[in-house]
């Protein structure tokens, strides 16, 4: 059995993969459900249906069974939490330069707004949003980790884009 | 958004410096712009990587460690076993058509048979036949002794080890014991085969092999054979077997080593009491008895 891929079956190398891509799998899980043990919950399932398949995967393939696997186990328990998403600390304002205290405010008031409306985008664009923004993916990435044409992706993001706009804009 | 393609594409890192001013220049993208840049700046919960590895190892092992019941050829032998009980009985319950009489030690027992026939069983007896091929042919199995009151119909057949006796409808006795087989027929026509040779008896006709030889009898006026009373009644018969049908009519342990046993013997004995029963057979033959329990012991009168 173990001919076909000797890699994924070795701790080692399941450690490495394990390690390359927990966080990805994880961002990509919580993008889904918006809760944050849930989503770790999602990806340790994904891991172990891996390491009890590890035979069967290709290893070239592994990174896109652990993103369907964690999209299938979702759907499989829907549990639906609204997907609100921290900033980073210590994360610089757009314009670095102005400091004066109404521009701070300002911006903070922006990034408020934003955190609202990201929730308010339908799943499929959230998560093809989320995955160029936060995970600094390209469109054919994300298209090829989502199992849909390249196309559908750019249309749900530009999707996406027209609704934080409105939202943002409007209120 | 006029340049839909273009800022999807500025999004993807696609756009070169000079084509991101042409578009800023074109299309108010101010928000756009903000969006994308405070975005990026989210973060989803932050894994640390390693914790999370050992977290899922220590879940791998625990999952691992289900319960793995083997199939066991034990558990299976025993399932088997069960089964095969159950069958075996099943099979006893509901197929078995064979229906079984037995008298013990000093019994006797009337069986009516489907068809009205009457048996009356002797003591130590066993009568058997099967209840679903009783109609096509009236066939019985019997060790021992039995009375038989034939009712009119199709052959009647009554099979022992040694012989068969067959009717169509009358009255007879047979008596089949170690060494002693014996037919009497009180009424109609009897046919008894032994060692394949066929013999047809009629009212007040016996036929007796005792030891493998057949004897000669003389005819009986008797209406019906004499245990139906109470009584065996021997017509020169050796003593072992007197001896061996008073051990099967009382609970006796009979020693009569001391005398001759094949010395014959013609008369009758009780059921009802066994000293008397002893006495009538003793006395005739000039022998003593003792009695000690179930034990007795003949011995010659006068030694």
């Amino acid at each position: 059995m173990d001919i076909h891929n000797p890699k994924l079956c070795e701790e080692n190398y399941f450690n490495k993969f394990y390690l390359e891509h927990v966080q990805h799998a994880s961002n990509f899980a919580f993008y889904k459900c918006g809760d944050k043990d849930h989503a770790l919950d999602l990806v340790q399932d994904a891991f172990s249906k891996i390491w009890e398949n590890c035979s069967k995967i290709d290893f070239t393939k592994a990174k896109t069974y652990l993103f369907t696997t964690v999209n299938n186990l979702f759907l499989n328990n829907v549990k639906h939490h609204k997907v609100v998403l921290e900033y980073a600390k210590a994360a610089p304002y757009i314009d670095k330069t102005n400091e004066s205290p109404e521009y701070l405010l300002e911006e903070e008031e922006f990034k408020k707004k934003l955190q609202n409306a990201i929730s308010l985008l339908t799943d499929a664009q959230r998560e093809v949003f989320l995955l160029n923004r936060i995970d600094g993916m390209k469109y054919r990435e994300i298209a090829e980790l989502l199992n849909v044409s390249q196309k559908a992706v750019e249309k749900r993001m530009s999707g996406a884009l027209k609704i934080l706009r409105e939202h943002i804009e409007n209120i | 958004m006029k340049n839909e393609n273009n800022i999807l594409k500025w999004l993807n890192n696609e756009l070169s410096e000079d084509e991101v001013k042409d578009l800023k220049q074109s299309e108010n993208i101010e928000t756009l712009e903000k969006i994308a840049f405070y975005a990026s700046q989210m973060q989803a919960p932050q894994r640390d990587a390693q914790q999370a590895l050992d977290a899922f190892k220590d879940r791998k092992m625990s999952k691992k460690e289900t319960k793995v019941i083997p199939l066991n050829f034990k558990t299976f032998m025993r399932v088997a076993a069960v089964l095969v009980v159950m069958l075996a009985s099943s099979y006893f319950l509901f197929f078995n058509n064979t229906k079984s009489f037995e008298t013990q030690i000093a019994e006797t027992q009337n069986v009516i048979l489907p068809d009205a026939s009457e048996v009356i069983l002797n003591a130590q007896s066993t009568l058997k036949y099967n209840k679903k091929t009783w109609k096509d042919e009236r066939d019985l199995q019997l060790s021992g002794e039995a009375f038989f009151k034939v009712s009119k119909g199709q052959k009647f057949t009554v099979n022992t080890r040694v012989g068969t006796v067959q009717v169509l409808g009358t009255q007879f006795n047979v008596k089949e014991r170690p060494n002693y087989f014996e037919v009497q027929c009180y009424e109609g026509l009897v046919a008894v085969t032994y060692n394949n040779k066929t013999l047809k008896l009629s009212k007040g006709k016996s036929f007796m092999v005792l030891d493998g030889t057949i004897q000669v009898v003389d005819d009986f006026n008797a209406e019906n054979p004499s245990w139906l009373r109470a009584e065996s009644s021997f017509e020169k018969i050796p003593l072992n077997q007197v001896i061996s049908e008073l051990e099967r009519q009382y609970d006796l342990k009979i020693d009569f080593k001391a005398v001759d046993g094949s010395q014959l013997f013609t008369g009758t004995f009780t059921h009802t009491d066994k000293n008397i029963a002893l006495q009538s057979i003793t006395i005739p033959l000039k022998l003593s008895y003792k009695i000690e329990g179930r034990n007795v012991t003949l011995y010659n009168y006068g030694k």
